[in-house]
């Protein structure tokens, strides 16, 4: 009898919602891996905005990064930690350099992928019939074409452009080559969530109501797609990096200014010659972040997307 | 992507296999080889693939490496001495020359023959006077498709009208040899003369080089299209077997006509033993063997252990082979290798674009530029220390080359810059824009000396945009003057230094070879008188004059000039670098058991 009146109480008391997102958050911090992780990503971008405000306030370390601080290649010692290179310049200096290039470039093409991406694969999965036509045939056209060489041949073609009056150069052209190329893959994802979600009570109830196509999808649809956006966000981010490395290694990325892809490329031709330290101080950069950003977003999936929960 | 890695290290592991059963297959090729014990033979490298063994169409030095051991040219340089000296080879001497230095008369050796071939059907084949003439209007058919026409192009009498009326020929059969070119004739069976249409003595260095060699209109006859893998000449060797994409062998010509090794050189030459066979016939090996060694790995590896007999130093390999100090290591030395180091026709430079309103109309912003690159100092960053330090632009081998050059030139000097930018400035109405720098290449080094030249050119407070293309673009903008500054150099083709004073002719302007656009009336002048004096005092004293011109107008900045570096094993006797010449072969001496205990070992 007892019992039963208990329960009664228990049903009473108002039980306080958690949303998706606390739920995530919730079950993250549980993941001690996935936390350090976190930690490496944040002090990477922590390192990027400090030489960003340095650069901003002409502070000297460390964009003096063309300022000898010993001779040519000096092995890792107490002054230069990771040697120096072949002019004599730090490589430490030029690795925290490397970072602002490589995650600036990253954060950029991820966003501009994002704002192409979503809102397409939106509208086509939403609208279908004829829209849905030609946004998939432009992206099937794109996916045909092997990666690698279609950012290299947007890059080929913006660097040293001038639209707008503004110049197309280093870095600027670098994201948006990766940008304007990789939306394809979130494009896809999002169009196939819309579709699947748009015949849903809500957005049956929302129509009812006679909201406009527009507002269903951006007030309603596409909150409840957004873990896509980030999840993808996050492990796109990483290949963002690759890129930026693998177009700079090319000569077409940064030309004055040291970036990951830069270093390995002038490395590649010391490590013949024993001076193994800039390649390995780069690849090092390169393959923490890698493995932080892997990590992390794994984790975020798992803990986003319930039904793929392991936990 | 575990696919992809997976891909990668199949692909590597491949790669090491095939490279790994290839060095087998040569090693064991050349252990066994089918060569006979107690010949003499000589192993060498060649880095790229042999198309054909036609002088007349030969344009790589791998080609002219290999054909120059099989045929002669009227001139070739003297082994040992050095300025580089033409010398005759299939000439008797060198040519008269008439007053108006237009007419050579040349005599040919007697006594010459073509190697015994089935396309002389047993007969045996002189050389005449007759032959030169046929090879030339070889060069000139123009259904041929010579690649080395531009020697001749417009340089001897008729010699074009010929190549016009061969224009009008359907085949390359339907040309008539025949038919008399005024400016090549020959007076009788061994005396030739040669008119051309303007003075040109660097006619001589010319006839030294391979594709003015004698053929026979025979061989060409009989083999057809195939004389490309039938090489007949009158040389020291004869093509034995060649597999293509693999190796090429030679043996030694039963016909060759005496010839002896040199008894005079430089005075170190006794020292050094370059001397030690003077007098003695030619050639001393019995037999060549060239293998085809694309990559620099396998061509390091065969050469320390013993199958090749000199070898480059591939980039990769320099600091293994050379120390700080330009010596060689201990590990070479030990094993009784020899570094041999010897200089290039060659200079590299900045060069201004003398039509851009900036750089063109202020002198002291030039000469600044020349003043703040240490020179030095790029030569030990990006070189290996393999250069020398240029003040001019003759390079030091060059006869020409003037020793007090270095008190005429810019050398390295911030202060001076620094006050040449002040008067530069004023010159421009108080301020400088920011300069622009075209690079022929994207790669790593290219930018490494885009990060050099910004530098410097701070340091003397000039700001530097450094442009960085591909060189089909580089080209493009050369040709249409669309650049400001640019990195380029020169190799010469011949040791005459009015190789290099015809970049800066007035009427050679981009898209000719003077991409500086430098045009002055006074240098034109110059040039124009002393490139048609034969070898003289004067002449030297001319191009002197003329270099001195440059270096104060200062349309370039000079930086430096090459230096190559070679090894040989301790049994290559003989082996002295010539920079000029390509049938070196017949010089060298080996010594057999040396070799044979050095590989057992």
């Amino acid at each position: 009898m007892t019992d039963s009146i208990q329960t009664t109480k228990n049903l009473q008391k108002p039980i306080k919602g958690r949303s998706l997102w606390i739920d995530a958050i919730g079950r993250l911090r549980k993941r001690k891996l996935a936390m350090i992780c976190f930690g490496i990503i944040l002090f990477y971008v922590f390192i990027a905005c400090y030489v960003q405000v340095a650069e901003w306030t002409g502070s000297s370390w460390p964009t003096n990064w063309d300022e000898s601080t010993g001779q040519k290649y000096e092995s890792p010692n107490a002054q230069n930690i990771f040697g120096t290179d072949i002019f004599g310049y730090s490589i430490l200096r030029k690795v925290l350099y490397g970072t602002k290039i490589s995650l600036q470039v990253a954060f950029f093409a991820s966003i501009l992928s994002i704002l192409i991406g979503v809102p397409m694969g939106a509208a086509a999965g939403y609208f279908g019939g004829f829209i849905d036509d030609v946004i998939v045939w432009i992206y099937s056209t794109l996916s045909s074409i092997p990666y690698i060489l279609l950012i290299l041949a947007f890059a080929l073609v913006l660097k040293d452009k001038t639209p707008f009056g503004f110049k197309l150069a280093g870095a600027t052209t670098v994201y948006l080559a990766i940008g304007l190329t990789s939306w394809v893959g979130i494009c896809r994802l999002i169009r196939g969530e819309i579709l699947k979600r748009k015949e849903s009570e809500y957005v049956l109830a929302a129509r009812a109501m006679g909201c406009s196509g527009g507002r269903i999808i951006f007030k309603h649809l596409l909150p409840n797609t957004f873990h896509i956006v980030i999840i993808t966000f996050s492990l796109r981010f990483m290949s963002f990096i690759h890129a930026e490395v693998i177009l700079s290694f090319l000569g077409l990325g940064e030309k004055d200014k040291p970036s990951w892809g830069a270093m390995i490329d002038s490395a590649r031709l010391d490590l013949p010659k024993g001076y193994w330290w800039e390649m390995t101080a780069a690849t090092l950069a390169i393959l923490i972040i890698s493995l932080a950003l892997n990590i992390f977003g794994d984790a975020l999936r798992d803990c986003l997307d319930p039904k793929l929960r392991t936990d | 992507m575990d696919n992809l890695v997976l891909k990668r290290i199949i692909k590597t592991l491949t790669i090491t296999v095939l490279a790994g059963g290839g060095i087998y297959v040569l090693s064991f090729l050349l252990r066994s080889g089918g060569i006979p014990e107690n010949e003499v033979v000589i192993y060498s490298a060649i880095g790229s693939k042999i198309d054909s063994l036609d002088p007349g169409n030969i344009g790589d030095t791998s080609s002219s490496s290999v054909a120059s051991q099989i045929f002669e040219c009227l001139y070739d340089y003297h082994y040992l001495k050095r300025p580089y000296q033409v010398i005759p080879q299939l000439a008797e001497g060198l040519p008269s020359v008439s007053e108006d230095g237009k007419v050579y008369t040349i005599r040919i050796k007697q006594g010459i023959y073509f190697t015994d071939d089935p396309c002389f059907e047993g007969q045996r084949r002189e050389l005449t006077a007759a032959d030169f003439i046929y090879s030339w209007k070889r060069l000139a058919n123009i259904k041929y498709l010579s690649r080395n026409w531009w020697v001749f192009d417009g340089k001897i009498d008729g010699l074009d009208d010929f190549r016009e009326y061969t224009k009008s020929c359907k085949s390359m059969d339907e040309v008539d040899y025949s038919r008399p070119v005024q400016g090549l004739q020959a007076l009788d069976k061994y005396t030739l003369q040669i008119t051309l249409t303007k003075p040109w003595p660097q006619i001589l260095y010319l006839l030294a080089h391979l594709p003015t060699a004698p053929v026979a209109k025979e061989a060409i006859d009989y083999y057809g299209k195939s004389i490309i893998n039938h090489p007949i000449g009158t040389g020291p060797f004869v093509l034995d077997k060649w597999n293509r994409g693999s190796y090429i062998e030679m043996v030694r010509n039963k016909c060759f006509h005496d010839e002896f090794y040199p008894s005079e050189g430089q005075p170190e030459d006794l020292e050094n033993g370059y001397l030690a066979d003077a007098g003695k016939k030619l050639p001393f090996a019995d037999r060549l063997f060239f293998m085809l060694i694309q990559e620099d790995p396998p061509m390091w590896f065969l050469f320390l252990q013993g199958k090749l007999d000199a070898s480059g130093i591939p980039k990769d390999n320099f600091q293994q082979a050379i120390q700080e100090g330009q010596t060689l290591s201990r590990e070479l030395a030990e094993k009784g290798i020899t570094l041999k180091t010897f200089r290039n026709p060659s200079t590299y430079w900045i060069g201004f674009n003398m039509e851009d309103p900036l750089l063109g109309s202020n002198k002291p912003l030039r000469q600044a530029i020349a003043c703040c690159i240490d020179k030095k100092r790029y030569i030990d960053l990006f070189t290996n220390n393999r250069a020398e330090v240029a003040d001019g632009f003759i390079p030091p081998l060059m006869k020409s080359y003037d020793p007090d050059i270095k008190e005429k030139g810019f050398g390295f000097d911030i202060e001076r810059g620094k006050k040449l930018v002040e008067q530069a400035k004023q010159l421009n109405q108080g301020s400088l824009p920011v300069l622009t720098l075209a690079m022929p290449s994207t790669d790593v080094v290219a930018r490494q000396y885009g990060q050099f030249y910004k530098k410097s050119f701070k340091e003397i407070g000039l700001e530097l945009e450094v442009d960085y293309m591909d060189w089909p673009t580089y080209l493009g903008k050369m040709h249409q003057k669309d650049f400001q500054m640019f990195q380029s150099g020169w190799v010469a083709d011949y040791p005459d230094a009015e190789n290099f004073l015809q970049l800066f002719y007035g009427k050679n302007v981009s898209p000719g070879p003077n991409n500086f656009n430098y045009v002055d009336p006074e240098f034109d002048k110059l040039y124009e008188r002393a490139s048609a004096m034969l070898d003289t005092p004067e002449r030297t004293q001319l191009y002197r004059q003329a270099e001195a011109m440059i270096i104060e107008e200062c349309p370039a900045v000079f930086l430096l000039h090459g230096v190559a570096f070679t090894l040989h094993h301790s049994w290559v006797e003989n082996y002295k670098p010539n920079t000029f010449q390509y049938g070196l072969s017949k010089f060298r001496r080996i010594d057999v058991e040396k070799r044979k205990a050095y590989r057992y070992k």
